[in-house]
């Protein structure tokens, strides 16, 4: 692959990762294409599904397309987080115990992530360096708690 | 709440590719303590799924299909059983069709309530299978409109009330779903009653099953 172009395009997924919550996305969409697969299996032989288990086709749809929707109009990722994990809560009901409880597994998570993301985060601190400022703060008085106080 | 996930007014569009491998830049982020809003409830829900499930107060759905998969049981007792042959296709240029032109002979069974102790499902999924127990104490598994496309099945039976060799579309004792296309044999009873149970089955048309005691793993041996 040339160099170029790749270093182009990794930043540029980088900054659009950055501005979505891509993993909760992401991890719904893949739960609902686990589910599916469940159902489908590896397509040897067709089924022939009745009424009864339209439902288990329909709901790992809906995960997956809580999980694109998440992608690409994360403005509205509280509603479809909410969907998404009950939809996916459900699939355990009607496909194959939610895919074998993977893909209930994995769009709970997604939507989970999804639901507690926010946009425009400082930048992510470990926890030790946080608890390490809070001492140094707790120890040296005034000035310099002041500062631990901004960037913790 | 925050503004749009849109909204990102301090990153200058140029500037940002070179900052983000130096000073990470500003960028959205999970937050624990809104993400566990909604995972501790989700969570206690999925496992108040599976106790449900497990006491069998819950039915579930299956339709597991595509791969051939092994149903035992140690008994079986039904009401509403009817029994004909059919054809399976499979998907066009799948590579399991082998000489058989894609089209797997089964017979379908329908039951439409039944009853099974100690059932066992068992799917191999290559180097390891998938196994499914339920109805191993007191509880039996319970089944509705149970359909499925097998190859082979064996077991000690007896049937109440059997007819043999009726058009398989002229059905009526397995309901609605217990009804095969025209001009194939097929066979139904009032009541059907197996021991020692095993099915290789192709395809299982979803049924609601009721799984008490249910456990689900991974295992080096089927069922």
């Amino acid at each position: 692959m040339p160099r170029g172009p790749r270093e182009g395009v990794r930043p540029a997924f980088r900054q659009w990762r950055a501005g979505r919550p891509f993993w909760g996305g992401l991890l719904l969409a893949l739960g609902g294409v686990e589910v599916l697969l469940t159902l489908k299996a590896s397509l040897d032989v067709i089924l022939h599904v009745g009424m009864q288990g339209l439902a288990g086709y329909l709901l790992p749809v809906v995960m997956l397309l809580c999980g694109v929707l998440i992608l690409f109009n994360p403005a509205q990722r509280l509603f479809y987080s909410v969907i998404g994990v009950l939809v996916s809560l459900g699939t355990w009901l009607t496909s194959n115990l939610g895919g074998f409880f993977i893909g209930l597994l994995l769009g709970v998570v997604g939507s989970c992530l999804a639901f507690g993301w926010l946009p425009d985060q400082e930048p992510r601190v470990s926890r030790r360096r946080r608890r390490n400022e809070a001492q140094a703060a707790k120890a040296v008085p005034q000035p310099l708690e002041r500062e631990a106080g901004r960037t913790a | 709440m925050t503004s749009s996930a849109e909204h990102t007014p301090e990153r200058p569009d140029g500037a940002a590719a070179p900052d983000a491998s130096a000073a990470p830049a500003r960028r959205g982020r999970v937050r624990a303590r809104r993400a566990a809003v909604m995972a501790v409830p989700a969570t206690l829900a999925a496992a108040g799924l599976a106790v449900l499930t497990a006491q069998g107060a819950l039915g579930v759905q299956f339709a597991i299909s595509g791969m051939p998969f092994t149903v035992t049981a140690t008994e079986l007792d039904g009401t509403g059983f009817a029994q004909f042959g059919g054809l399976d296709e499979m998907a066009e240029g799948s590579p399991n069709a082998g000489d058989t032109g894609g089209q797997v002979l089964v017979v379908t069974s329908v039951i439409k309530n039944a009853t099974l102790s100690k059932l066992c499902q068992s799917v191999d999924l290559g180097g390891t299978n998938l196994v499914i127990r339920a109805g191993e104490g007191s509880q039996k598994v319970r089944a509705s409109d149970l359909t499925t496309d097998s190859t082979e099945l064996t077991g000690d039976a007896a049937f109440n009330n059997i007819e043999i060799g009726n058009d398989a579309s002229t059905l009526d004792k397995a309901g609605p779903n217990g009804r095969g296309p025209k001009g194939v044999f097929s066979q139904q009873s009032d009541t059907v009653h197996i021991a020692n149970l095993r099915q290789t089955n192709y395809a299982t048309t979803a049924g609601v099953f009721k799984l008490p005691g249910l456990k689900l793993g991974f295992s080096g041996s089927g069922c």
